[in-house]
This record gives structure tokens, C-alpha cells and sequence, in this order.
């Protein structure tokens, strides 16, 4: 593959980005808009319940009150403080900032791929498979806030890229004080701020798409190299914005805010039916409670994955991120639709660098998981709009889809093309060093 | 001398007998004190509104004590009336799945000064009511008043969780026949044996009260009591069956479960650790 110089007709290849966004800001504006004639017109509600939910906790706290007063609003504050204005000019306004944040997160995908030198065409298509996947326009549209979640950590990985370590950190902070689970970002964070190929305040070295030799770094680890500078600069800082987070909340909201909006995402056991293997075993035994070895038990498989995962591709921390997100998902207590963005946003960010091809392998991986899915759903709407009791079928279909989770999963790892995010820093005593071409 | 006081011990023992058996008499009465085409008064836009403070169950003698409670003060006028008369025509629950809907039919034969219907739902347990749906209901003008009182955890299972009453205000004009649709949702049921849970529905308590009139502090508001506690209807009982998970799956489901995270877990891991082993190798070839 050619390396990206720019040619004299390069322009109409960034014009059709161009068209790209400004379309797919013309989709979502459409849906915002149709989304409100069918609330008013149809049974079926457009918007998503939560987005109600925010609202009202929004106008509560509008008038002094807290938020927390809202049944099942699970949030931090400052969701219910951004949705403020819902009260004031119009309901959705809510909307359309989830959706602009959409459209962020496809402009910071173009950012990424392009820091990294990947190819128009090849970052054009990865991007299309953000802003132009139905589930992505749907969940903004919806009045879903996850896509501000997804902004924020493209946001960061941008940061930690052009070398902004303090800004990066910042949001790392604020972004797991929004919602917990970018929590498991932090070791592969921490162990790619490597001070050899991180220095915090220069630009660290990138390592492009079209370099095909990786690091050559000997995997010895110095206890000293722990603790360097800049880690430690990370930590501190994520570490004291997520603590003032909670403790400007809490001095607000008190108590309430500590149980809705972070223990009872630690804790929760839902025994209604979701995608997780896990909701029947919970249901099962939800009259008597579960002791702390059988939770400890059912929480290993997630921890050992977690930590493999970090341990083998931390270098390639997108790739990481990614691979973390999806088993994270896929192992969790509870999996509704909703998370799955947490990994679509990413997924674009992998793309350039997969050897998989669309035909067949990844058709393949995409009808078998979409397949999955659809599997799941049937029996889901046997259970809950026919009333018949189809537990069992329905725990097995949850069973399936960690199979298909599992078989895709195993199947990007064997296809990618590791390439570790930071490249080399040339250094002075020339030993282990790998020029970058 | 002798008779006289013969007498009086008589008639002492007849008023000790009688006190106590007048006694034992008003006990009961408490039980069956409110009858039909009894009248008390609430102050509140909602005859269920102070219920929870002073009672935590929803059996049926705590209900009619508490109704009994609400007294009407001396000024509030009291027309004598042909007491209305109102039969429930029709009960069932209609729909599919965890989202049905309680219709319910009420003939009013006579008419009456008291212009709002007040039916008064005691939901059994495994059902509840979602407030929200019902307050977009008042505003599509379905009911002119409606309320959740009680346990109104959406997400509680049903051994967790209270019962919980709805309170619906319709207004009437003649003596016509009213049709309330209310929209109910399954809670998930404590487990069983045979994978259905049976919910039972008895009828609606149903009261004719004088209109609320917003604004007004301190108002009275008379209500005529048409039916309470009833447990049936005549023809069948109206029940509900409801998916409930199987005991007997427990020990499987559990065993299976974790075997299939294991399962999982470690092809992840060894994908893992394959990958970067060969990612290690070709950079030692590299050199």
C-alpha cells in the first residue's frame, strides 16, 4: 500500500468527507425532527425512556431540586446540568447535543486515522462505518447520552497522541466520574506512557499505518520505569478530577448521588432478561442473596480476560481499548443494547489495520453476531409480548451470543495487524533503535 | 326486698351481657362497617392519598377501617338521596405478554348529584402500574384524574416488592355506562414449579364522589360508597398467567453458566497469548 502523498486530485476524496458529515448531520436533524411527530402521533414512542428520565431530572434540578429525585435516573449531575436547558428553550435540545457528539466522534475518528497517516480512502470508509451505522444515528437521535462517553475518550486518545498528557488525564477523570466503566482503560493507559516513547509536553512519535516493523523494545521491566514522571502525572491528575467530581456532587446530592449514580452500577444484579449469560442464574437465586465467593466466582472470567487482554496488546492501545470494551461487554452481569456503542466507536479506529476481509471473513463475523442478536431478540419478544416461558430458550440464546462474541473476538485478534500506537523515540547511544520509515 | 334486688342484679347482668355482647357486635361491625351506600368525606384530591401514612397493608379489613375513619364534618350537606346503583358489567384483561391492559365496565342505573366515579384499584401482587404512562394518559384526557399510591418500584421483582393501588377518576355525565382501559405490566414472579404465575384480579372498589374543585382550600368532598372488597365477579375470576422461572433449572443454569464463561474466557486467553507470541516471534526474525 502506497503511503499517502498528497495527490493533485486528493481534493474530491475530501470533499466526499465533507459531504459525508454535512449528510449525516442532515440525517440526524431529520430523525430529531420525525423522532418528534411520531411521539406526538404514534403509540410507540421515537425517544428512548431514559431521555425522559434525564429530562425530568433536568428540570428538577432546574428548579433547585435534586435530580436524584427522578426514579431510575442513574447519572452523574452534570448530565442532568447539560440537559438544563431542555426546560428552558426547547425538549430536545438534549437530542441535538447527543447527536452533535455523534458527529464529533466521527470528525475525532478522521483526526486519529489521519495522525496516523492512514489513506483517504481507507479513512473515509472507516469513518462511514460510524456516522452511517443505523444503530449509531438511531442511539443519538433516540436521546441516548452514550455518544458524549464515546467523544470524551476518542478525545483523550487524541490528547495522549499530539502528547497533551495533563489534558488527557482531565478527561480520563471526568469520564469515569460520567460513567464507570472507562475504568478499564486505565492499566493499558498507564503501561503505554512508557518514558521511552512518552515524554510528556513533546509530541510523542507515532507509529503509522504503513510502518510494518513494530517496536523492538526488550519486554524487561524496571519497578523505577513504573513509577516514571508521567504516569504518575496521569494519575494524580485523573485521579484528583474524578475525586472533585464526586465530591462537588456529593456535597450537592449527598447520599443519593453516591448510591444511584456509582454503587448501583458496582452492584447491580438485574434479574430481568438481557443479553447476559447471567441473567437466569440471578433470577434463579434473586430470593436468597448470592455469598461473596459465589460473586467473587462469577467475576473472574472477566477479570483473568481483562488482564490478558491489557498484558498482550497494551502497546496498541486502541487496539486494546477495543478488544477490553467488547469482552468487558460481553462478560458483564448485565448487557443491554446501549453498550454496544461503547466498542462501535472504536471499532473504526481498528479497521485500517485488520486483515480481514469483508468477503467472506468479515460478512462472516458480522452476520454470525448480528445473527446472534436477532436469535436472542426473537425469544426475548416470545417471552415478554407473548407471554409464553421460554426462560430456558432465552438463557441458551444468551449463551449463543457469548459464543459469537467470543468467535469474533478471536477472529479480529488473529487478523490484526499489531502496531503499537507510539513508535520508538530515535535515541542518542543508537542501541535498540528501529528507524521509522 | 329479695325481688327488687333480684331484679336489679338481673338487670345488671342483662346490661354486663348485653354491653359485651354489643361489644363482640361492633368488632365485627368494624370488619363489615362500611356497607354499600355508606358515605364518608375526604379532604384530599385523592381518597387513597393518606392511606400509606397511617396503614401498610392493602387487606381488606385495614381498607375499610380506614374508610371508616374519614368522617364528614357537620356542615357538609347531605341531599337524601336515591342511593345510585351501579353494576360491574364487564371484567377482563385484555392483551399479550407482560403489557396488558385491565378493562373494566361500569353501568350506573340511577343518577346522582355526585358527578366523579372513583374506582379504586388494589393491584394484586406481580402487577404494577408505571405512573408515567398513566399521567400521558390523563393528559390524552382518557381519565380526568389518576394516581399510583403504594409500591411503584418498577424494577423490584414481586416477592420484593408491596402492593400498589391506582386511583381513577372518571367523570360522569347521566347514567351511562363507563369503560376504564388501564395499562398494567408483569413484574417477574418468585419462581415456581410450573413456569406460570397466577395473578388474580377482584374487583374494583367503586365510590361516587362530589367533584374536585382545584384551588380550594379545605374542601370536603362527599363520596357515596357503591361496591368495596368484593373478591369476584359472578361469572369467573379475571387472572393473569405469568412466566415464572423454573425451580428445578437452578442447579443446571448455574453449572452451565460459569462453564460457558470459562469456556469463553480461555479462548480469549489463549488467542491472546498466541497472537503476541507471534508477534514477538517476527520481530526476533526481523533483527
Amino acid at each position: 500500500m502506497s503511503r499517502g502523498s498528497e495527490k493533485p486530485d486528493e481534493s474530491p476524496k475530501w470533499m466526499s468527507f465533507r459531504t459525508l458529515l454535512v449528510s449525516s448531520m442532515l440525517l440526524r436533524v431529520f430523525l430529531i425532527i420525525y423522532g418528534e411527530w411520531q411521539d406526538a402521533h404514534m403509540e410507540v414512542r421515537y425517544t428512548d425512556i431514559d431521555y425522559t428520565v434525564f429530562s425530568d431530572a433536568a428540570s428538577l434540578m432546574a428548579s433547585g431540586e435534586s435530580p436524584y429525585k427522578r426514579t431510575t435516573y442513574r447519572y452523574s449531575p452534570l448530565l442532568a446540568l447539560l440537559l438544563v436547558p431542555n426546560s428552558i428553550f426547547h425538549r430536545s435540545w438534549g437530542k441535538f447535543i447527543f447527536s452533535a457528539s455523534d458527529l464529533l466522534v466521527g470528525l475525532f475518528i478522521r483526526e486519529i486515522l489521519k495522525l496516523r497517516k492512514v489513506s483517504e480512502k481507507v479513512c473515509t470508509v472507516s469513518v462511514m462505518v460510524w456516522l452511517l451505522n443505523p444503530f449509531t444515528f438511531t442511539i443519538g437521535t433516540r436521546g441516548n447520552c452514550e455518544p458524549i462517553v464515546c467523544a470524551m475518550l476518542l478525545w483523550i486518545i487524541i490528547s495522549l497522541m499530539k502528547g497533551n498528557l495533563s489534558q488527557a488525564a482531565f478527561w480520563y477523570g471526568l469520564v469515569v466520574h460520567f460513567r464507570v466503566y472507562p475504568i478499564i482503560y486505565a492499566l493499558p493507559i498507564i503501561l503505554v506512557l512508557d518514558s521511552k516513547l512518552f515524554r510528556s509536553g513533546h509530541k510523542p512519535p507515532l507509529e503509522d499505518w504503513n510502518t510494518h516493523t513494530s517496536s523492538t523494545e526488550k519486554k524487561t521491566f524496571h519497578l523505577k520505569s513504573l513509577f516514571s514522571r508521567e504516569r504518575i502525572m496521569f494519575g494524580l491528575i485523573s485521579g484528583g478530577v474524578f475525586l472533585a467530581c464526586n465530591a462537588v456532587s456529593f456535597y450537592f446530592y449527598g447520599h443519593e448521588f453516591l448510591h444511584e449514580a456509582l454503587l448501583y452500577h458496582l452492584t447491580r444484579t438485574d434479574p430481568r432478561h438481557n443479553f447476559s449469560i447471567y441473567f437466569y442464574h440471578i433470577y434463579l437465586h434473586y430470593e436468597r442473596q448470592f455469598s461473596a465467593v459465589e460473586k467473587l466466582i462469577s467475576f473472574l472470567p472477566q477479570f483473568t480476560v481483562q488482564l490478558a487482554l491489557v498484558f498482550s496488546f497494551s502497546k496498541d492501545l486502541v487496539f486494546c481499548m477495543f478488544l477490553q470494551t467488547v469482552a468487558f461487554v460481553a462478560f458483564n452481569k448485565v448487557i443491554t443494547a446501549q453498550y454496544f456503542v461503547w466498542f462501535y466507536c472504536l471499532l473504526p479506529l481498528i479497521l485500517p489495520w485488520s486483515r480481514m476481509k469483508l468477503k467472506w471473513e468479515g460478512l462472516l463475523c458480522i452476520i454470525l453476531w448480528i445473527g446472534a442478536q436477532t436469535h436472542w431478540l426473537l425469544w426475548g419478544y416470545m417471552l415478554e409480548f407473548k407471554g409464553v416461558n421460554v426462560f430456558l430458550q432465552l438463557w441458551m440464546a444468551s449463551l449463543v451470543f457469548l459464543a459469537a462474541n467470543t468467535f469474533v473476538l478471536v477472529k479480529i485478534i488473529q487478523r490484526h495487524r499489531f502496531s503499537p500506537l507510539f513508535g520508538q523515540y530515535v535515541s542518542s547511544d543508537g542501541k535498540n533503535v528501529k528507524k521509522l520509515d | 326486698m329479695g325481688s327488687k334486688r333480684g331484679r336489679s342484679v338481673i338487670a345488671a347482668t342483662f346490661i354486663f351481657f348485653s354491653m359485651s355482647c354489643l361489644n363482640s357486635i361492633s368488632t365485627t361491625q368494624v370488619g363489615t362497617s362500611m356497607l354499600d351506600s355508606d358515605t364518608f368525606c375526604i379532604s384530599d384530591q385523592y381518597i387513597m392519598q393518606s392511606y400509606f401514612t397511617t396503614q401498610s397493608s392493602l387487606n381488606e379489613s385495614e381498607f375499610r377501617n380506614f374508610l371508616r375513619l374519614q368522617q364528614c364534618s357537620e356542615n357538609i350537606p347531605y341531599e337524601k338521596d336515591v342511593p345510585a346503583v351501579a353494576t360491574l358489567q364487564h371484567r377482563e384483561v385484555t392483551g399479550e405478554g407482560s403489557h396488558r391492559h385491565l378493562l373494566t365496565t361500569i353501568k350506573l342505573l340511577r343518577q346522582s348529584h355526585l358527578h366523579e366515579l372513583v374506582i379504586v384499584e388494589r393491584l394484586p401482587l406481580g402487577v404494577f402500574a408505571d405512573p408515567f404512562e398513566l399521567q400521558s394518559l390523563q393528559q390524552r384526557r382518557a381519565f380526568s384524574d389518576v394516581s399510583v399510591f403504594g409500591d411503584t418500584d418498577l424494577e423490584q421483582p414481586s416477592f420484593r416488592s408491596n402492593r400498589s393501588v391506582v386511583e381513577i377518576h372518571v367523570e360522569i355525565n347521566g347514567n351511562g355506562e363507563i369503560s376504564v382501559k388501564l395499562p398494567l405490566h408483569a413484574r417477574y414472579q418468585p419462581i415456581g414449579e410450573s413456569g406460570y404465575s397466577r395473578v388474580e384480579f377482584g374487583e374494583p372498589d367503586l365510590f361516587l364522589c362530589s367533584r374536585h374543585v382545584p384551588d380550594q382550600e379545605h374542601e370536603q368532598r362527599r363520596c357515596l360508597v357503591l361496591s368495596v372488597g368484593r373478591s369476584k365477579t359472578q361469572t369467573r375470576s379475571v387472572v393473569w398467567e405469568i412466566p415464572a422461572g423454573i425451580r428445578s433449572h437452578t442447579e443446571y443454569v448455574s453449572v452451565v453458566t460459569f462453564v460457558a464463561a470459562v469456556l469463553s474466557a480461555f479462548s480469549i486467553l489463549v488467542a491472546s497469548v498466541l497472537s503476541s507470541k507471534v508477534e514477538s516471534c517476527k520481530n526476533t526474525k526481523e533483527l
